[in-house]
């Protein structure tokens, strides 16, 4: 088939044959390229192949147009053969994105919505595409959950209004709306076109109840009309691990002694046995390698006819942790097909399975800081016998797990198998009315197996009897969207309006199954099966959630200059008892675009518009067992023989009700010089109210666990910018984007009856609380003592006292810590509990930079956070020597001795009747603002005939990290629930430092 | 058109259909609204309140009461291998309020009073037998009343809370401490309850033995009236058991504390330990926690060479084999083991708590924690004695006191000077209790209740100038406790009177409820 088609042709003396291909910039073929001589209509297009043949007068014009792209006039001055490159159209606001059943012009959309094209994904290598998010859009904080292979960073839009653990926005792909928690683990970021963020609730509101952490829309690529066109992509690399500088054998003791000193003990090492001692173990050494392995390959085909278009991709993914175990591999295939089948009908049909495994990475780094550098690794050779390979290892004179035992008993992995598929079908009986029914199904199959071998290391460090677990789970969730849009203009009046009916269905389902003893515990009978022990149990149950929604929305414009957008959506969750079922949620937002009025003349301005925006979302994110008292069976004895009991183990709440989220987004945007600089600034005020919240009653009313409660309000204001710029000069294509979001959550109130919530309550502290909620301030910020600085002498203690000179700290010594009479009732107790550190930045700002001179090409990610505290747990123990667990190089120059004054930690003790380190205290507060480079790419293209594209290419990945903070790394630290978790880090695995050599080919 | 109104049509179809498709029920687990329906369910949610006695596993209950014991003259804190502020701390009064133990001690009980608030809203509207409704209904108000004694005797005043329904109600957020009185009025109140319809042990089926008996709920009522000091009403109380004849002395006194002998003849409340393996928390924990760290043990509260000296000051022998075993020495009862390892470079005293040790013949494969077939007898027939001994004292009636003293020493042998009276009587009920009952988690809780002159016993054995802190600092020449330092031998120093009679509140619970629920003083 051939689709050159030649047009009327004029045959003049110095007409000549003029060919050529028409590509993308990153050398992909264009086909229907539009090619028209200027001025006349002399004109063809594409094949396939993106060539071309024209004839025309040597001293013409061509004119190259493509829609989304620039079109481009090249004079011919005689040349026989003009290669063009198009570039995509992307200043303009005809750009066409997705809102939610249906789509719109940019210029027409109103809400706040942030795009990133799959494009910028491309250039990090990463498992989950949520990674390569970060510090592309505004108001979108993508936080690391560390280098462990597999985890899987958290996105937050526009801070958070919910105390719930889950704070990730709904996702959905190519329309169908994912279980609340999905994560883009499941997804090749190479089958990624674009992703349309939902930010504000006039843009989110049409998701209803499900929407108010925001809506994350994927789009994954499709087949375009044209000729099959090939790609592999190929990186591979190594990462390497950040690690901690503790102290070695001889330091570690002398720390010891001087703690023993400091008390009047007997001191624990002699200097000759410190000489003896060596470097000890660094355990950091015996349980992290320094790189491992990460590896990328993607295969992909796409193309189409008039009646098919198609893609099929094929992607594996590959990460190995820096420990003996843990890995995963995922690989993922995704095949989209497009069928005309009539002038009125069009069927989508999307197939994608995914597979991957799993195997567990320990997680050991908190007892490795721990464990004393004094214990060996292993016990000595000739004490082995007959003792099992989990048991030859020493055992930590103070107690501490032997991280390298610990890791060599990690036997636990998941095989995953999944499988989504989409089916669309459209029906447009007339121009102006679509009416499309989709029904996605999202099928989830998982499978987990944990040995625990048999070991004897010393008997608080044992396990008698193996035991094999496994346990499968499957998730099935399916979608029903029915939409009818009608689309007309009349005049300068132009309205689109859809209606919808949607059911959803998630349906969780497990069982699992346990048995002790092994015999022999040799690998190929690590089954159920094999194993022998009296001790068994099974599991089995299931929950399901069922949803149903109405949604209308209308978009209005008049003269494509003022526009407006209504929509409401309407839903009823299973969650929520009878008469809170139902729940309506709705949304209006207007724009006027002022660069289209006579009056706003600025030859400088190519666009600016004004928004605003108001909305109303939801959340069900609850267990659905919240509203159900439970009963639970334990056992007992009478008369020598077990009884079956009976208890109480969850304590409902019949008044559940929806959590609803109301917010105002303003904002203006707009496109300078040419297209080349490009701005937006939006302010929004989001107010959460019937807060969802895990409550912990007081234990005196025998409540078990806790209770599920509609607990308050919250109010989240903030501002997001962007500003990007690009331009051309010859050879040299550069763009520079930069964002900032600003943002804070402050409690409104909480309901009656509750004036406080706790969180991170620490046994090792007194069984107190690291983290206060309390109506007027940031939620979830930390609380404790309030230190000033070390007391340096008796004086200083006897002069900290009340009014009646009784001491505050009569226990102190000079040494210890000065705390703060914070309400001055000259006594020291938990009444003097304060606010010691805000967990949440003042802002975090994103900078992407990419260059390109000829056939190279440089690209930079910036990420940074300012302002925000960690509670770094490692603290109680880096300079302490608390039980005389191991601590960090360099600690006796960091604590106080007579001689050190200045000292930040204080003096070593072993008794600490100051309790200098056995209550929360802003000892453990620091500040965690980092600037990192995410990502640092140069590229170089080959160019060979005959081929597309061939493009080789270096990166580092987090290659360094600006910061004061002095754990592992100040990203990792911020998981969990705002009120609970959130900024605490006890020594999670770190992000690593990765660099790859990547190939990217097509044909 | 005509598929739009399809498309309506099938909206209001599937409307239709919503209600189905949007109740979701519980699944996998039994729902309050429909559990009380039959006896068997009443029943076994009765069951399910006893769990709360000890505690499942070792750390709910359990070993908060050991450390109690470990504070006492009668035992160490022991592991010198493990030193830790909220368990060691505590044996030597420089108390971590925030110790896990004393938060989970509070926790578990008031668990354990809600689902006797639950049982007692439920059970009466269920159909069944009325006899059994009666006993059920009875069994949950013992319960509830010895969960209240175990908080008062170690907090103080605390919440009272009596019904399921107030839990409903905002108020019960704003709850305060209610008083000593009040609390011993509640346990008063339905321990006279549980009496008046109780059965009498003998009364009850083999497999329901366990169960509280009308005995169990006297005896419990009169160790009430006892720390109120109402003695009238105490040794009234204690002889209603005594005239009962229900119970009797173990010819043996080894038999009290034998490996599978549930519900002896001496036994009136106890949590009867049954080995099985598949269900771990239905056997004893005390071998493990306290037993030998040679021996599979943690060696938690051993004992002290001061209580050692008491049986020996007394020439109780029978007593002392059968309470304490010494590093090095055969352990009586257990033919297997002839020089028994105490490891006393890791136990302070080098000496085991023998009434919870497994001999090697009664030991399950594999000897695990929750696992030992060792019952804890709460309340036993000598304690009833002593107690009515010391009631009968305070009343006057010292020929009373004799009786009841005569009958406990008799059985170990031990003579008794009929004419031993005034203080002197006192004080050997007192001993007789020391040595009766030692290492059985009573003592610390009796040395704060006994008064000379009105000074609790505790502040003359504790504190700077306290008998036991000048033993062991002046006296002591025990080979294993004067040179294992691990364990300060100092302990006791720091007890207060002020302070140290009751322990803190725990902060967790202070901070739950905003600072109404206040702390105890010097905390």
């Amino acid at each position: 088939m051939c689709f050159m088609m030649l047009c009327s042709i004029n045959i003049f003396a110095q007409e000549i044959i003029v060919s050529g291909t028409v590509t993308d910039v990153d050398g992909m073929p264009i086909p229907t390229v539009n090619i028209i001589q200027k001025g006349t209509s002399n004109g063809v297009i594409t094949d396939f192949d993106g060539n071309y043949e024209i004839t025309v007068p040597a001293n013409s014009t061509l004119t190259f147009s493509y829609i989304g792209y620039v079109s481009k006039d090249v004079e011919v001055n005689a040349q026989t053969t003009i290669n063009v490159e198009l570039t995509n159209d992307q200043g303009a606001l005809d750009e066409v994105v997705v809102i939610g059943y249906g789509e719109a012009r940019k210029k027409e959309v109103t809400s706040s919505i942030s795009t990133v094209a799959g494009d910028d994904l491309e250039k990090i290598t990463t498992g989950n595409a949520a990674e390569g998010l970060q510090g592309r859009a505004s108001g979108v904080q993508v936080i690391s959950q560390g280098g462990a292979p597999g985890a899987a960073p958290e996105i937050l839009i526009r801070g958070i209004t919910s105390f719930n653990n889950d704070k990730s926005p709904l996702i959905v792909v190519d329309g169908v709306m994912l279980p609340s928690g999905t994560n883009l683990n499941f997804l090749n970021p190479r089958d990624i076109k674009d992703f349309q963020i939902l930010k504000d609730a006039s843009a989110a509101a049409i998701y209803g109840s499900r929407a108010s952490n925001g809506v994350i829309l994927i789009t994954t690529k499709r087949g375009k009309f044209g000729k099959a066109v090939f790609t592999l992509d190929v990186s591979s690399g190594v990462s390497n691990i950040n690690k901690i500088d503790l102290a070695d054998s001889q330091e570690y003791a002398r720390v010891i002694n001087e703690r023993n000193i400091n008390e009047g003990q007997e001191i624990k090492f002699t200097e000759e046995e410190i000489s003896e001692f060596g470097e000890g173990t660094n355990w950091q050494d015996e349980v992290l390698s320094d790189f491992a392995l990460v590896q990328n390959y993607n295969l992909g085909i796409s193309g189409g006819g008039e009646d098919i278009k198609y893609l099929a991709s094929v992607g594996y993914f590959e990460e190995q942790s820096h420990f003996e175990k843990g890995y995963r591999k995922k690989l993922t295939g995704r095949f989209n097909l497009d069928f005309q089948i009539s002038d009125k009908i069009k069927l989508k049909q999307d197939i994608s399975p995914r597979y991957e495994r799993w195997e567990d990475t320990p997680n050991v780094f908190y007892n490795t800081l721990r464990i004393e550098p004094t214990t060996d690794v292993y016990i000595p050779i000739e004490e082995r016998a007959g003792r099992n390979e989990f048991s030859i290892f020493d055992r930590s004179g103070i107690g501490v797990p032997n991280p390298v035992a610990s890791v060599s008993r990690v036997f636990g992995g998941i095989n995953y198998f999944g499988l989504f598929t989409n089916t669309q079908l459209n029906y447009t009986p007339f121009e102006w009315l679509d009416l499309q029914s989709q029904f996605g199904f999202n099928f989830d199959s998982s499978r987990r197996d944990d040995f625990n071998p048999e070991f004897f290391i010393h008997p608080n460090e044992q396990n008698l009897i193996n035991n094999v677990f496994r346990r499968v789970n499957n998730n099935r969730d399916w979608v029903w969207n029915n939409t009818a849009t009608y689309k007309n203009k009349f005049g300068e009046h132009d309205i689109t309006f859809t209606a919808g009916l949607i059911l959803d269905e998630q349906r969780f389902n497990y069982v699992s199954a346990y048995r002790e003893d092994v015999p022999g515990q040799s690998e190929e009978l690590r089954y159920i099966d094999a194993a022998t022990g009296e001790n068994m149990s099974v599991g089995g149950n299931e929950s399901v959630r069922t949803m149903f929604s109405y949604l209308g929305r209308l978009m209005y414009n008049y003269k494509d200059k003022y526009f407006l957008t209504a929509a409401v959506r309407r839903d009823a969750s299973s969650v929520f008892p009878e008469e809170n079922k139902w729940g309506t949620f709705p949304s209006v937002s207007v724009g006027w675009s002022l660069a289209d009025e006579s009056f706003f003349d600025f030859d400088f301005i190519n666009a600016f518009q004004i928004k605003a925006g108001y909305g109303q979302l939801g959340n069900q994110n609850i267990n659905p067992a919240s509203r159900f008292f439970g009963i639970g069976d334990s056992n007992y004895a009478f008369g020598g023989e077990r009884v079956v009991t009976n208890t109480l183990n969850r304590f409902g709440n019949v008044d559940l009700k929806w959590e609803t989220v109301e917010d105002i987004n303003v904002g203006i945007e707009g496109t300078l010089f040419d297209n080349r600089l490009t701005f937006s600034i939006e302010r929004y005020q989001r107010t959460s109210k019937d807060l969802l919240f895990q409550v912990e009653p007081p234990n005196y009313t025998g409540i078990p666990g806790t209770i599920a409660q509609n607990v308050g309000s919250m109010e989240s204001k903030g501002w997001d910018l962007s500003v990007g710029f690009s331009d051309t000069k010859n050879k040299f294509t550069y763009s520079i984007n930069t964002n900032i979001s600003a943002n804070e959550s402050r409690l409104q109130e909480i309901a009656p009856g509750i004036e406080e919530l706790f969180g991170q309550q620490r046994s090792d502290l007194g069984n107190r609380y690291l983290k206060i909620s309390r109506p007027g301030e940031i939620a979830g910020l930390f609380y404790g003592y309030e230190t000033s600085g070390l007391f340096q002498n008796q004086t200083e203690i006897n002069s900290h006292s009340s009014e009646n000179g009784a001491l505050l700290q009569p226990n102190a010594v000079p040494g210890d810590l000065r705390f703060v009479d914070k309400n001055n009732d000259g006594a020291l107790n938990d009444q003097d509990l304060t606010i010691i550190g805000n967990p949440f930045p003042d802002f975090t700002a994103g900078l992407n930079m990419d260059f390109s001179y000829g056939n190279w090409d440089l690209t930079m990610q910036w990420y940074g956070v300012f302002g925000n505290d960690i509670i770094n747990y490692t603290n109680l123990f880096a300079y302490s020597a608390i039980n005389e667990v191991n601590v960090r190089a360099g600690a006796l120059d960091r604590v106080w001795r007579s001689d050190n004054p200045g000292a930040d930690f204080p003096r070593l003790s072993s008794l600490d009747r100051n309790q200098n380190y056995q209550r929360p205290s802003d000892l453990l507060v620091e500040d965690g603002s980092f600037v990192r480079l995410k990502n640092l790419q140069l590229g170089y293209n080959i160019p060979l005939e005959g081929i597309n594209k061939m493009r080789i290419s270096l990166s580092a990945q987090n290659l360094f990290t600006i910061t004061d903070y002095s754990g592992f790394d100040p990203e990792v630290s911020a998981g969990g629930d705002v009120i609970n978790g959130y900024g605490v880090d006890y020594a999670n695995y770190p992000l690593t430092r990765t660099f790859l050599v990547g190939l990217n080919f097509s044909l | 058109m005509k598929r739009i109104v399809l498309l309506i049509v099938l909206g209001v179809v599937l409307n239709g259909c919503t209600d189905d498709f949007l109740d979701q029920p519980l699944r996998g687990q039994q729902e309050l609204d429909d559990f009380f329906a039959s006896a068997e369910a009443s029943e076994r949610f009765v069951n399910g309140i006893y769990q709360k006695v000890n505690g499942e596993g070792w750390a709910q209950i359990n070993f908060f009461r050991t450390i109690n014991g470990m504070a006492s003259d009668d035992q160490w804190s022991g592991n010198t291998e493990q030193p830790r502020a909220d368990i060691t701390g505590i044996a030597h009064f420089n108390v971590f309020p925030g110790s896990a133990y004393i938060n989970s001690f509070w926790e578990h009980n008031y668990i354990g009073i809600t689902r006797a608030n639950l049982a007692l809203d439920q059970i009466s509207e269920v159909e069944m037998d009325e006899d059994h409704k009666a006993r059920l209904l009875a069994e949950t108000k013992f319960l509830r009343a010895w969960f209240y004694f175990e908080l008062v005797k170690n907090y103080g005043g605390v919440p009272i809370v009596t019904t399921w329904d107030e839990l409903f109600e905002p108020e019960v957020y704003e709850y305060t401490r209610n008083s000593v009185e009040e609390v011993y009025t509640q346990i008063e109140q339905d321990l006279n309850d549980a009496i008046a319809v109780l059965p009498l042990k003998s009364m009850y089926a083999q497999k329901d033995f366990g169960r509280a008996t009308r005995g169990a709920a006297q005896s419990l009522l009169g160790k009430a009236y006892l720390y109120q000091e109402k003695w009238m009403e105490a040794e009234q109380m204690f002889e209603n058991v005594i005239q009962s004849n229900e119970y009797q002395l173990e010819d043996n006194f080894a038999d009290v504390w034998k490996p599978n002998h549930r519900y002896g003849v001496e036994s009136i409340f106890e949590v009867g330990y049954i080995n099985n393996e598949q269900f771990p928390n239905i056997g004893g924990v005390y071998s493990t926690t306290q037993g030998s760290r040679a021996d599979l043990g943690w060696s938690w509260g051993t004992p002290t060479s001061n209580l050692e000296n008491a049986f020996l000051s007394e020439g109780d022998s029978i007593r002392l084999r059968s309470t304490i075993i010494k590093h090095g020495e055969p352990v009586y009862g257990d033919p297997e083991v002839t020089e028994f390892d105490a490891a006393p470079a890791r136990n302070k005293s080098g000496r085991i708590n023998r009434k919870y040790y497994l001999p090697t013949a009664d030991r399950p494969e594999p000897y695990q924690i929750g696992q030992h077939p060792l019952s804890h007898i709460h309340i036993r027939y000598a304690d009833v004695l002593l107690m009515h001994a010391e009631a009968a004292y305070f009343n006057g009636n010292e020929q009373e006191a004799i009786e009841s003293l005569e009958i406990v020493r008799d059985r170990v042998g031990l003579e008794i000077n009929m004419s031993i009276n005034g203080p002197a009587l006192r004080d050997a009920i007192w001993k007789e209790r020391r040595l009766e009952l030692a290492l059985e988690l009573h003592r610390l809780y009796d040395l704060r209740r006994q008064k000379i002159n009105g000074t609790p016993r505790i502040s003359l054995i504790m504190g700077p100038n306290g008998s036991f802190v000048d033993y062991n600092l002046n006296e002591n020449d025990d080979p294993f406790e004067t040179t294992n330092m691990g364990e300060a031998m100092d302990k006791g120093i720091l007890f207060d009177e002020s302070i140290h009679m009751l322990w803190p509140i725990p902060p967790e619970e202070i901070q739950l409820s905003q600072g109404r629920i206040e702390q105890n003083p010097g905390y």
